[in-house]
């Protein structure tokens, strides 16, 4: 079970509320600069904060989904109108 | 992603019959059409269909495009209405993100109980490892998922697409990558 500590005035439940904001880089300098101290200060939510972030930062680089075959791009070309 | 003003103007062109105009349009957009429907849909097949049916509605269409964010966003709005209109209940997946809690979600997702750093570098390197942990979340996960961290449209045109506000699209963000943490976790411990 997670403990929830007020470290640098922030819970530890508020900082796992707000991690999608801080990796995304959507908060204000203050906001951000509390999560640093909070992180800073509770090595629980500096490993579990960085594993969020790795596995965001993964997500974005390495997947790429799969592409419309060749022959499906022809078929819809084929049914657009001519003129 | 091409600027606002490139799209308006392809769209203008594609709207008054200028077929190379309409083409480029498939080019461009298919592939993320394509994509975000694969994503959602039970098969190729059914996601090819549904890119045919998307690229036909907004050509009929092409007045009503206002000109708000990108044509991609508003082809990808196309796109998901076709999918719902389509769709029928799926197979059994993991509870939708939106019915836990979001304490319970950051449990599931090893909130407090750290794994071996290298260990999750590890698996995380294996594109498999990911896919597999993508497609094992609910759709509406996978919708939010795909086009924000993969199409990587912005939060505003999400939020458009997905027909919420954007308090409530970075909500569903964050529960799906609190589930996609989750998946990828139970993942390495089924080896």
């Amino acid at each position: 079970m997670a403990e929830n500590r007020d470290v640098g005035g922030l819970f530890c439940f508020e900082v796992l509320a707000q991690l999608s904001d801080y990796v995304d880089g959507e908060l204000g300098a203050e906001a951000r600069a509390k999560i640093d101290g909070h992180l800073q200060g509770c090595d629980a939510c500096a490993q579990f904060g960085g594993e969020f972030g790795a596995v965001v930062k993964a997500l974005q680089q390495k997947v790429r989904g799969e592409e419309p075959s060749a022959g499906a791009q022809e078929r819809l070309l084929a049914r657009l109108p001519v003129r | 992603m091409e600027q606002p003003s490139a799209d308006h103007e392809l769209v203008t062109r594609a709207a008054g019959g200028d077929s190379a105009a309409q083409r480029e349009l498939v080019v461009r957009h298919q592939g993320a059409v394509f994509r975000l429907l694969k994503r959602l849909a039970s098969n190729t097949a059914q996601a090819e269909d549904l890119t045919q049916e998307t690229f036909i509605t907004a050509l009929e269409h092409l007045g009503s495009w206002r000109g708000e964010g990108s044509a991609r966003g508003w082809l990808l709005s196309i796109a998901r209405s076709r999918r719902l209109m389509s769709r029928r209940t799926s197979s059994a997946r993991h509870e939708p993100a939106e019915g836990a809690s979001l304490e319970k979600l950051g449990l599931a997702a090893g909130w407090g109980s750290p794994v071996d750093p290298e260990e999750l570098a590890s698996r995380l390197e294996q594109r498999t490892v990911l896919e597999q942990a993508l497609q094992g979340l609910d759709e509406e996960s996978r919708e939010v998922l795909t086009l924000r961290d993969l199409e990587e449209l912005s939060g505003e045109e999400t939020a458009q697409v997905l027909g919420l506000s954007v308090a409530a699209m970075k909500s569903r963000l964050h529960r799906a990558r609190l589930a996609l943490v989750a998946s990828v976790k139970r993942g390495a411990a089924h080896g």
